[in-house]
């Protein structure tokens, strides 16, 4: 080849280089492989805007609807198989919506879906139509100008508001902001205690009524074999605010107000660390310090390794299957004899706010059927969330699983005694805080009086900047 | 066509040639290490309407970061992480090198025992990891058990043991990369000099030390460099393992960049973050390739 054929050549292997770097925005690169030629379609579709918009107009009697195709980034958070769930839902949603395209695109943990929308946003890229993400993260996201109220799809449609009160109230609570209703519950879950009903029976035990019978249970069934302990009681503290705030509105106060108020330093909320401290240090009925074992305490209680954990309402189809023993579920019980408490988690839908109208409204087409009573059931039993609906416990499919499974209808009623979850304004910060506190007082580094005042000293600092 | 001027004619194959990875280099290290740089002078953090958009403050993130008795925890953790990891798992690599640059049988087995760490992903390796940790019943606990230890088990809990927990991990994942990179070394080394050794009645000890690491210099070097980066790269294992705890005990410099930028939305501290770092990296990488280069002279 001539030296300027070979330029040429050369250049043009370059070019097709550059171009074949050059892909579409973030959300391109995770979808499945054949979800990508759908995505580069309805890309161009943004900047040939005026073919959807001409449409739009005349949208509101219209039958014949533009296709458009959203996208939905949901997290995984329990052991269940969420993806084959979430799409045998999404084809049967496409049946109904022919013109309406859904793409579920799995995106990690909940912090994960959260930063992929963060990083698609701050990149000027398209954000999903919808995402799960924690209900708590309501605050963050909206400061950031992230999602958009739903108060208007509820206005406009039948029975707007007999549809928002079917929902369960503690679920519903973490929604609200300014009046305005940000989120839609999905998957929610409460914090519940297992128990091993059998070996309570074989000690003569009851199920603890108050925090006395609580650490005298755990210390009666605490059983040491040479240099192994089987712990009466395992309560993981590693990420520790959601499974010891029942500790806390058990003791009477939960460790906030509002989004702009703690109370971390309240006398309640230190008995309540102090309680924790003295499971291990006065009845010696758990490990001492932090304990990193969330992963692990599901299968310590199936295996008999312990009496009974703090665990997440979400784990119960799993306890279930893995345990050969009767299986107890319940509220924490409160400080007071006849008391209980628990606390809600898990995910809502929250829909984005720089996409356009057309994804809006088949976006939220897609949360009014996946939050019909029957697919609330149907996720409900197939993955353990707690439904998330009052008409959900009246399908036929709840009421059977129900009489099989009286423990799922344990775990909504823990509800009953839930209190709010922890949400404030600079939440990641504020969390930071009571983690770094609550641990150095379980590891015995400060005392709980100290910590807890100085969390409430630093959280203050934290939320000052917010709450002006 | 020949040219019968003396400067040779300009032939722009060559830039072309590195012109894609010139590109690659400039859109995705150059340009983001610029834009961080700038962002560290600006306030900005995006869970706050009032601080969405940037407002210069100068080196303020910068004056707030290093009073912040947290952040110089942080960079104690980060030194001694490094102090735990790089020169352990180095001397490791070398020892495992030595043990498996032998002609037995099975050494291959060996071999792949030493290496295949590396090959798992590091969270997959830190779950496993997560399980070996297991107070009381954990096989890690019951080896060290076995070994006659019995001090606290709880080492992702214990604030006194979450970083050598972590150091524990990082150690196990690399000695087997280092060990490649010796073993490579060794297998090019030159007989004769180890022919000569024994024939002027050295032994074993004083050819390893006299003649064996030292002809090694540049392996050490290359591995150094990489084992230092590699250190304050890696943070996979301290997400699965402690998430930063106990009370950040755990934290080291890349952890915290990321809880500034993606837990607390602080962009502007989170550059600044970035760009301490960068500097660290720098500095470290071009004093050893000054260092080197003068050795060669």
């Amino acid at each position: 080849m001539s030296a300027p054929k070979r330029i040429l050549f050369v250049m043009l292997i370059l070019l097709l280089g550059l171009l074949s770097a050059c892909s579409p925005a973030a959300p391109a690169e995770t979808p499945a492989e054949e979800a990508a030629p759908v995505e580069e379609e309805a890309a161009p579709a943004e900047e040939a805007a005026p073919a959807e918009e001409e449409a739009a107009p005349a949208e509101e009697e219209e039958p014949a609807m533009e296709p458009v195709t959203i996208q939905v980034f949901y997290p995984v958070a329990v052991d269940a198989p969420i993806a084959a769930i979430l799409q045998g839902y999404i084809d049967d949603f496409q049946a109904e919506y022919p013109y309406i395209t859904v793409e579920p695109v799995f995106s990690g943990g909940y912090a994960d879906v959260q930063t992929a929308i963060q990083t698609t946003i701050d990149g000027g890229g398209e954000p999903p139509a919808l995402a799960v993400m924690l209900a708590t993260a309501i605050y963050d996201l909206i400061n950031a100008d992230y999602i958009v109220p739903m108060d208007s799809y509820i206005a406009e449609m039948e029975g707007g508001d007999a549809y928002v009160a079917d929902f369960l109230p503690a679920f519903l609570a973490n929604s609200y902001y300014d009046d305005q209703l940000w989120s839609i519950p999905f998957q929610r879950s409460a914090v519940v205690m297992y128990y091993n009903a059998d070996m309570f029976a074989d000690a003569g035990l009851e199920p603890p009524t108050d925090w006395q019978t609580w650490a005298e249970a755990a210390q009666a069934l605490t059983v040491t074999e040479g240099d192994v302990t089987n712990w009466g009681l395992h309560f993981s503290s590693d990420w520790p605010y959601w499974l010891f705030q029942p500790l806390a509105i058990g003791a009477g106060q939960n460790i906030l107000e509002d989004d702009c108020t703690v109370t971390f330093d309240d006398p309640a909320v230190i008995e309540a660390v102090q309680f924790y401290i003295d499971l291990s240090e006065k009845y010696g009925a758990m490990p001492a310090g932090v304990q990193a074992s969330w992963a692990t305490d599901t299968s310590d209680l199936a295996s008999g390794a312990t009496a009974m954990i703090a665990h997440s309402s979400g784990s119960l189809s799993g306890l279930l299957e893995q345990s050969d023993f009767e299986l107890g579920v319940m509220p924490y019980p409160g400080k007071e004899a006849g008391t209980t408490a628990s606390v809600p988690g898990g995910g809502n839908f929250y829909m984005m706010k720089d996409v356009t109208p057309e994804k809006q409204a088949a976006a939220w087409k897609f949360i009014e059927f996946i939050t019909r009573p029957e697919y609330v059931a149907d996720f409900s039993i197939n993955t353990g969330y707690i439904a998330n609906r009052s008409s959900a416990y009246d399908t036929d499919a709840m009421q059977a699983y129900v009489a099989d499974v009286p423990q799922a209808l344990m775990t909504r009623d823990a509800l009953q005694s839930a209190g709010a979850e922890l949400a404030t304004q600079n939440l990641g910060q504020v969390r930071g805080i009571l983690h770094d506190y609550l641990q150095r007082a379980i590891n015995g580094e400060m005392g709980a009086e100290e910590a807890m005042q100085a969390a409430q000293a630093e959280a203050e600092a934290a939320l000052a900047d917010y709450c002006e | 066509m020949e040219s019968q001027v003396s400067r040779k004619p300009f032939k722009p194959l060559p830039y072309l040639l590195i012109l894609p990875t010139a590109v690659f280099v400039a859109v995705f290290t150059v340009w983001p290490v610029l834009l961080s740089v700038y962002q560290s002078f600006f306030r900005q953090r995006m869970n706050i309407a009032k601080f969405r958009e940037p407002s210069w403050i100068g080196l303020g993130n910068y004056i707030d970061l290093f009073q912040d008795p947290y952040f110089i925890k942080v960079i104690g953790n980060t030194l001694k992480y490094i102090v735990g990891t790089v020169p352990i798992s180095i001397i490791l690599g070398f020892l495992f090198a030595l043990l498996v640059n032998r002609k037995v049988k099975g050494v291959g087995f060996f071999r792949l025992a030493f290496f295949h760490p590396m090959v798992l992903p590091m969270v997959s390796a830190a779950t496993i990891w997560m399980f070996l940790f297991t107070p009381d019943y954990g096989l890690f606990n019951t080896a060290m058990r076995f070994l006659g230890y019995s001090g606290p088990e709880n080492w992702t809990g214990n604030p006194g043991l979450a970083l050598l927990s972590v150091i524990i991990v990082a150690i196990w994942k690399n000695s087997g990369y280092y060990m490649i990179f010796y073993l490579a070394g060794l297998q090019n080394l030159p007989g004769d000099v180890f022919e000569a050794a024994a024939l002027d009645g050295a032994n074993g000890w004083q050819v390893l030390w006299k003649i064996t690491f030292p002809l090694l210099r540049r392996t050490t070097l290359f591995i150094s460099t990489v084992a230092f980066i590699d250190a304050f790269r890696t943070i996979d294992h301290i997400y699965v393992l402690t998430a930063g705890g106990p009370s950040r005990g755990s934290t080291v410099l890349l952890f915290e960049l990321w809880s500034q930028r993606f837990e607390y939305q602080d962009i502007g501290v989170s550059a600044a973050i970035t760009v301490i770092f960068v500097v660290v990296l720098l500095a470290f990488t071009i004093t050893n390739f000054l260092i080197s280069e003068r050795k060669e002279a």
